[in-house]
């Protein structure tokens, strides 16, 4: 069945201050309503500041990101949208008219990107409204319909979620950070519009859920009728909304208190010169020019600061062996221990280093992960952290009597792999590698153990 | 005619009249007069310790304002910390400022007294003065007769002598409108010119706060304290250290004065006799009067009241009863529930093609046309409503009210500037001689009407 998905997504922007007033953002780390003002909490007579210009630019980026068309040197109002909810001090939200149109992203062409004020936060159970959030300034961003499974949306979203993370632009998700609506339509059904739907998770289960009633629906001959419902991430499930909520008219009027944005050339280019690539390009970009594999690339682009990391390596280290490294054992490493690359504490220096000396064999992979590991854990120099790890190689000399102690205290074993038996020839490596602490490579080992049996494996 | 506020600030100065006492006198003739006239709905209770502070300041020596030791009422829809802002509403009867607007900061710093609030129109919607949840205003000057509105308090108030100057605000005319059946003198600032922040808004696209004075030389002053750019407010001209009291010149050679055969059709032939001869005495100053003309100016007044309901409905959507403990469409007066519905109408998404944007056409238009007049001549000069005010109580159609502002309208729709001085009399009511001016066109603008106040 031919499905149709699209969404809106609402993310907060990571300024200092408010979008019309001087107040801080950092709503989640104060007590209710200590960050406000006569501004933001809509007093009478209160007027806004001018839009804050950080937060506009951060919308261009996002859009320039996106692909999409900055709307130049042309008017582009602030409008009032309209409604009555207990968390909207004035009555009305402000809403830019389009900064960016037509953009894409992932084959998803993005309608548009527009800059929006969140409300305050509204507790029903309590009665009571807390406005350090009101006024933080929002970008939304409209795709248009072109997903076609849940799986596809889920994909999308990510991607969204990975290039707003990479513009340095949004705050953190945490925290209900990124608000989404969607709208799913089937074949011979009228389109539905979800909202409430605050993670990537929830969209996915949300159109899943929306997919399934309504070909439900469609089954039973009954018709999809177009129409808005909630979110309730409680139950995952849809519920219809309130009829008033949906016969709303916002009676958008330009906010005659703000001069309308102006964008000109000049800002486009000073953007576009310091702004951050998107991920999508950049792992285009990682396949092209380093001469990796997609998947490797899809892993070292997933975050913008392990990319960063990734190139700087790159540079001084066979950028292959440099990837399956990040892949297999840096990736592994930073998700074992909940690190994020943005959190990583030593210098490319040291693991250019590291990398370099298990590329010419001064040491075995095996260490080299060891002392990846303690770099995470314990920044500095990768030959200091083998000594103080006892990493050292063992000589030749202590490495042969290593062996012959093996040997000479497993006869049972060394009978077994004489008789052919390849496990046991394993378990005498471990052996060795137990009595030298870890420092032989054990490729070597494997070679003295089979000169010293006599038996080719 | 006597410069009372000049001769005031004189009489400070030296020590002739001691801030305090000032301050005292005004409040004993509020104690005296208001009861009769309503002008001020709260008196500031803290006006004598500020007359104080002013007053020792000014033994010491110190640096004082030029406002220093003048009292000041104030229009009930501008914040002044501690005392009510009530729109003259139920909406607001228990809404306390948490904050000083930006012109009670400049009028403080300038060592003015606010001495109380005065009565309005409810949220500034009205023609009259009746509409005021406080009861109606009289006209001191004209007793028994509405003194206009919206801003009839702080007119009367300066009628009456309760204090030294006032501020009003004017959306469609409601300072030029009071200032001209009461007598006074009243100006609209050029839109952009005086900070709005602190007053609530009526239409934010119109509003502006100004002055009235007994004289020229006070409103100038008032003026020029509380103009010029403010930071933290985005629709604002970039106009800096304004000055007009010290450069009021008494003659007008080699000005330019427009007038318009559109005012005669719209205006009482009894108005036009003393606008009339208000003109002759303009051109024996040495005005050269120039017909202009304004072929739409009577358009104006539908597509402002689209405009401003419009923009009125955005505004009191904050009034919903949560924060304020009323909501406005359950507590409002008539008038000010008529203008919501018809924003609410007409804002709806159908209808924006038809009424609203439609309007905003017809303001570009008049916008265009006082324009192209003021490149003609320096100043438009004329009636300031067309007819006089009716009788306190008498009940008149909606249509009558709103055609009180077919005059005053114009300017604020184009966002020029306009002051009215008292021309004369008709049947013993004041009327007042409108001049408009360019966009900051406030200097030519205020050496008409001290060039006429000083002949009169
Ligand atoms: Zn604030």
């Amino acid at each position: 069945m031919k499905m149709l998905i699209g969404f809106e997504v609402h993310q907060q922007l990571s300024t200092g201050r408010k979008m019309y007033c001087d107040c801080p953002t950092n709503y989640q780390e104060v007590p209710p309503n200590t960050n406000i003002c006569p501004i933001c909490t809509g007093m009478p007579g209160s007027k806004p500041l001018p839009p804050n210009e950080r937060a506009v630019d951060a919308a261009i980026e996002i859009a320039l990101m996106l692909g999409c068309e900055i709307i130049a040197d042309r008017i582009i109002y602030i409008q009032r949208k309209h409604y009555d909810y207990p968390d909207l001090p004035s009555g009305y939200q402000r809403t830019s008219l389009p900064i960016g149109l037509n953009g894409e992203l992932q084959g998803v062409r993005i309608r548009e990107v527009h800059l929006e004020e969140d409300p305050g936060q509204y507790d029903p159970t309590l009665g009571t409204v807390d406005f350090n959030r009101s006024g933080v300034p929002l970008v939304e961003i409209v795709t248009e319909p072109d997903m076609h499974s849940p799986e596809e949306a889920r994909k999308f979203l990510r991607q969204l979620v990975r290039l707003l993370e990479y513009s340095g632009k949004v705050r953190p998700e945490a925290g209900g950070a990124m608000r989404t609506d969607t709208n799913i339509s089937l074949e011979g059904g009228g389109r539905v519009e979800v909202k409430n739907i605050n993670s990537v998770k929830g969209a996915y289960r949300a159109i899943k859920f929306e997919i399934m009633r309504q070909r439900a629906k469609l089954e039973r001959g009954e018709a999809v009728t177009r129409e808005t419902r909630a979110y309730l991430e409680s139950q995952k499930i849809t519920m219809p909304m309130r009829l008033k909520e949906l016969e709303e008219d916002y009676r958008y009027i330009p906010d005659p208190d703000i001069f309308p944005l102006v964008i000109d050339q000049a800002r486009i280019r000073r953007i576009k010169a310091s702004m951050v690539e998107a991920p999508h390009l950049r792992e285009q970009r990682l396949v092209k020019q380093y001469g990796i594999g997609p998947s490797v690339a899809n892993v070292i682009a997933s975050e913008r600061e392990l990319a960063n990391l990734f190139e700087v390596v790159a540079r001084e280290v066979d950028p292959k062996f440099v990837a399956t490294w990040f892949r297999t054992k840096l990736k592994k490493i930073l998700n074992y221990m909940k690190l994020r690359a943005e959190d990583v504490k030593f210098v490319p220096e040291q693991l250019i280093d590291l990398l370099k000396m298990i590329k010419s064999d001064e040491i075995t992979p095996e260490q080299g992960e060891l002392v990846l590991r303690e770099l995470v854990k314990r920044p500095g120099d990768p030959h200091e952290l083998l000594l103080q790890l006892g990493l050292v190689r063992v000589g030749r000399t202590e490495l042969q009597a290593a062996v012959a102690e093996a040997i000479r205290t497993n006869p049972e074993v060394v009978k077994d792999y004489l008789a052919g038996k390849q496990e046991a020839l394993h378990f005498l490596v471990g052996k060795v590698m137990q009595l030298t602490n870890m420092r032989a490579d054990p490729r070597e080992i494997i070679k003295l153990l089979r000169a010293e049996l006599g038996r080719e494996g | 005619m006597d410069e009372v506020t000049r001769g005031k600030l004189e009489a400070i100065r030296q020590g002739e009249l001691s801030v305090v006492e000032n301050v005292q006198r005004m409040l004993e003739r509020i104690a005296k007069l208001n009861p009769k006239i309503n002008a001020f709905i709260e008196l500031n209770p803290d006006a004598l310790a500020q007359a104080e502070a002013v007053e020792r300041r000014l033994r010491r020596g110190e640096k004082v304002g030029k406002l220093a030791g003048l009292t000041v009422g104030v229009k009930s829809n501008i914040n002044v910390l501690g005392l009510r802002a009530t729109c003259a509403s139920k909406t607001l009867e228990d809404y306390i400022a948490t904050y000083d607007a930006e012109v009670i900061k400049r009028v403080r710093a300038a060592g003015g007294i606010i001495i109380g609030m005065t009565n309005m129109d409810e949220f500034a919607c009205g023609s009259s003065g009746e509409t005021s949840a406080f009861g109606a205003t009289d006209n001191p000057a004209a007793p028994g007769h509405i003194p206009g509105g919206s801003s009839s308090g702080s007119a009367a108030a300066i009628a009456a002598g309760m204090c030294d100057l006032c501020l009003g605000s004017d959306t469609g005319g409601s300072i030029r409108n009071p200032a001209s059946h009461c007598g006074v003198v009243g100006v609209k600032p050029t839109y952009g010119l005086v900070p709005r922040q602190g007053l609530i808004d009526l239409a934010m696209s119109l509003d502006q706060i100004g002055p009235f004075a007994p004289d020229v030389y006070g409103a100038a002053l008032l003026l020029e304290v509380i103009a010029g750019f403010n930071p933290n407010e985005c629709v604002m001209l970039d106009a800096k250290g304004v000055s007009y009291a010290d450069e009021l010149q008494t003659d007008l050679k080699g000005m330019r004065v427009g007038i318009s055969p559109k005012f005669r059709e719209l205006t009482d032939p009894k108005i036009m006799e003393v606008i009339d001869s208000a003109i002759k005495k303009l051109q024996d100053l040495g005005a050269e009067i120039v017909e202009v003309e304004l072929p739409h100016l009577e358009k104006g007044l539908p597509a402002y009241y689209l405009i401003m309901s419009v923009e009125f409905f955005s505004a009191t959507r904050k009034f919903d009863g949560r924060k304020y403990g009323k909501r406005i469409e359950d507590v409002c007066g008539d008038e000010v529930l008529r203008r919501i519905l018809r924003g609410r109408h007409i804002s709806r998404k159908e209808y924006r093609g038809k009424y609203y944007q439609r309007a905003l056409q017809v303001r570009t238009i008049i916008r265009e046309e006082l324009m192209t007049a003021l490149e003609k001549v320096d100043v438009i000069v004329g009636p300031t409503v067309p007819k006089l005010p009716h009788k306190m109580g008498e009940k008149i159609s909606v249509s009558a009210m709103y055609a009180y502002d077919y005059l005053t309208i114009p300017a604020n729709l184009a966002g020029i500037c306009g002051g009215v001085v008292k021309a004369g009399e008709v049947d013993g009511i004041p009327v007042g001689l409108q001049v408009q001016g360019k966009v900051l066109g406030e200097e030519e603008v205020f050496r008409v009407l001290r060039s006429y106040e000083a002949v009169a």
